[in-house]
């Protein structure tokens, strides 16, 4: 996917020097990001498994362990509620853990300690106890995997106060957002797209940086249409956009929980039109959520009603059929078309 | 009603005991000083005071809820004393002894009872922290466990002697949380003590109902920690093992768990009505006869510790304390009420920014709806 991605155009909000930057991939920068932090801070642990000498399913881990220890790259038993409980009794104790649960699908048994402890604590002590924790999640569809392995249940995460939800969709983007994620003194959701893990290169630059975590990003200008989209769906979008008879403006919204609103509304004020794009299933959505915002506070500046285009209210399907069910660059195009084609 | 009689299929007699429940001891008492016994007793003293307290502002409303710990005051308050300065406590709604022991102030115990904020309480009380850690309480079960061990996992990558205790309760083992820690604890070796403080009752649920072995200490050889089954009422045999336990914690040997089997005198708490669900006044005598505190007070009387003068004198001490705190909780004001968007992420959102003013609006009698661009509440 997204072989058309043009280098040139890639908005990373950071300089980039060509001769200090290296072509990776997603998951390449989550492993340099991971790599980097721990070496800047000792109270960074990763916790996991199949993250230690397997490297991680994925690699996001390859060749930590070797350099840092059983100690900072923690293999776990089989426990999602046992991986997100320790780690935040670890971050009640000054730790920076970074536990990584292998498919969105399996977090659901960590709910009880994501609910009880890692979003509460910080309130529940007045400030005195901080849960400085990253929770790497690779989520979404689109690499013809089993079930439970394609979720895109981000709304569960983004409807919990006391909790960052930040999501990247190429790999500069993951290295300034992952680092910073880490730094952050706030229990964060990182959101890895799984199908893009491998699907791009870019440069990006070797030193440290960060980026950060209230805003969103303008991937590509447009007067005529906004699309409010994140991870994998950028992609699709910037490849709907270059195929439909419109001038598309794309916001990565980047982070999902807290919302970049002023940005979302600047945009939307500007074009007057939206198309919401996510993988995720359309009830409840975090479209449902944007084109609420956007109904209360920019209601008289749109110029047709809002559009989602998302994933089907149902269990994500089976391989021969998961490419019917998945938001696309066609289906994205459709929508922008139809809010295009509308008139009050 | 079906009668509940003993809830264990082993009969509650079976563990380690040092002191029989007419204060006699069984065994060689634990090596305590004069001042170390007496700290005992004063907190013994000192939780039934204050949760009696408690229980009647919860009665005027001024708690909404109140969990006593009365009859099993033995298994925290030996568990707690086993500690030394800079362990961890991660407990939940039933160890107000432990609290007590490690001076953790009374003010701050009624306080976080009384549902003010916790910035509010923290901005008007000017309290010292105690010389032992504790985590805030629990009342989710068994969400503890696996914090604790995390703690423990903490202290033993960065090689520090830290030790911590973690209390939780027959009912909580049936939660999947308590063996996702139970495990770990194991898998890493980590310097911990979980006490389980079997009373036998999560609320209406007798103890055979949450588990189908013969005791729950047995529940440790599974993930391969050390067990102890003590006489959750004998204080001396609840400090002897947890002190057992703490050391070879500290000493590398790794996690230990202990069950205490106490029973539940009263309600699970102020919302509760016992008599809907059990008979128990056979086993209520049963367990008078073994009441912690009787017991530990015709010991210390029998060794010429104590006498009706001190007992007077330390209770007239206690009564103040408890009055004195229970004037300084009155006088904390209630929150401001957008302290309820008080620390819930570091740094400010447009969200945040949005809704503290909507409720303001709210509360000034204004419309909190009227802002149709974004752009605030401009007037």
């Amino acid at each position: 996917m997204s072989n058309d991605l043009d280098r040139m155009e890639l908005n990373t909000d950071v300089e980039i020097d060509p001769q200090e930057t290296e072509d990776i991939d997603l998951i390449t920068a989550v492993n340099r990001t991971l790599h980097q932090e721990m070496d800047r801070d000792e109270s960074v642990r990763l916790l996991g498994y199949d993250i230690g000498p397997l490297g991680g399913v994925y690699r996001g881990t390859e060749g930590l362990l070797e350099e840092f220890g059983k100690n900072r790259v923690i293999d776990t038993p089989l426990s999602e509620n046992g991986i997100i409980g320790t780690a935040a009794g670890m971050a009640m104790r000054g730790e920076r853990p970074v536990p990584e649960i292998q498919f969105m699908g399996f977090f659901y048994p960590a709910f009880g300690q994501f609910m009880y402890a890692v979003v509460k604590m910080y309130k529940r002590t007045g400030g005195a106890l901080e849960m400085p924790m990253t929770i790497r999640i690779p989520y979404g569809g689109g690499i013809k995997a089993l079930e439970y392995h394609q979720e895109s249940t981000e709304t569960y995460f983004i409807h919990t106060p006391g909790v960052r939800v930040i999501c990247a969709s190429t790999p500069a983007q993951t290295k300034g957002l992952l680092a910073a994620s880490i730094r952050n003194d706030d229990p964060v959701i990182f959101l890895e797209p799984k199908s893009v893990y491998r699907g791009i290169d870019e440069p990006v630059p070797s030193a440290e940086y960060t980026l950060p975590l209230d805003e969103a990003r303008i991937v590509r200008e447009g007067s005529d249409v906004t699309v409010l989209t994140w991870g994998a769906m950028v992609h699709q979008a910037k490849s709907a956009a270059t195929d439909v008879d419109a001038d598309v403006e794309i916001v990565d919204l980047r982070s999902l929980s807290p919302l970049d609103i002023e940005t979302i509304l600047d945009s939307v004020s500007k074009t007057g039109r939206c198309v919401v794009f996510h993988e995720a299933r359309r009830t409840l959505g975090l479209g449902a959520e944007l084109s609420a915002l956007i109904n209360e506070y920019a209601l008289d500046r749109l110029k047709a009603p809002i559009k989602r285009a998302t994933g089907y209210d149902v269990h994500f399907p089976g391989h021969d059929i998961e490419d019917d069910y998945l938001p696309d660059d066609e289906r994205a195009r459709y929508a922008i078309e139809a809010v295009m084609s509308y008139e009050f | 009603m079906a009668q509940e009689m003993w809830t264990e299929e082993r009969p509650p007699g079976d563990f380690y005991r040092i002191l029989d429940p007419d204060g006699e001891l069984e065994t060689e008492a634990p090596e305590m000083d004069e001042e170390e016994l007496l700290q005992l007793y004063r907190t013994f003293i000192a939780t039934r005071v204050l949760e009696e307290k408690m229980l009647n502002m919860q009665r005027s409303g001024e708690v909404s809820l109140v969990a006593r710990t009365l009859g099993e005051e033995a298994t925290p308050l030996g568990g707690a004393a086993a500690l030394q300065p800079d362990d961890w406590i991660f407990h939940t709604y039933r160890q107000t002894p432990a609290l007590l022991y490690w001076d953790r102030p009374m003010v701050e115990v009624i306080a976080s009872a009384t549902g003010r904020e916790p910035e509010t309480i923290a901005e008007q009380l000017d309290t010292e922290d105690p010389a032992v850690n504790f985590s805030p309480d629990y009342t989710p079960i068994g969400t503890n466990v696996v914090n604790g061990v995390g703690a423990a996992m903490a202290d033993a990558f960065n090689d520090r002697d830290t030790v911590t205790m973690v209390f939780t309760g027959d009912g909580s083992t049936s939660q999947g949380a308590f063996h996702d820690g139970m495990n770990f604890a194991g898998v890493f070796d980590v310097p911990a003590v979980i006490i389980c403080q079997n009373n036998q009752w999560a609320i209406s649920e007798p103890a055979h109902r949450q588990t189908g072995s013969e005791t729950f200490a047995q529940k440790a050889a599974a993930y391969g920690l050390s067990s102890a089954r003590v006489d959750g009422n004998d204080v001396f045999a609840v400090y002897e093992k947890a002190r057992e336990a703490v050391e070879r914690a500290r000493s590398g040997g790794g996690a230990t768990f202990i069950e205490c089997v106490t029973y539940r005198m009263g309600a699970h708490n102020t919302s509760d009505n016992p008599n809907r669900y059990r008979d128990d006044s056979e086993q209520r005598e049963y367990w008078e006869d073994r009441d912690p505190v009787d017991r530990y007070d015709t010991y210390l009387r029998n060794r010429g510790i104590l006498d009706d003068d001190t007992e007077t004198e330390l209770r007239d001490e206690i009564d103040d304390q408890v009055a004195d705190a229970v004037e300084q909780v009155r006088s904390i004001s209630n929150s401001e009420p957008d302290r309820m968007f008080d620390t819930t992420l570091h740094g400010e959102s447009w969200r945040e920014r949005h809704q503290r003013a909507e409720l303001h609006r709210e509360l000034n009698g204004k419309n909190p709806f009227v802002d149709f661009t974004g752009e605030g509440f401009n007037e």
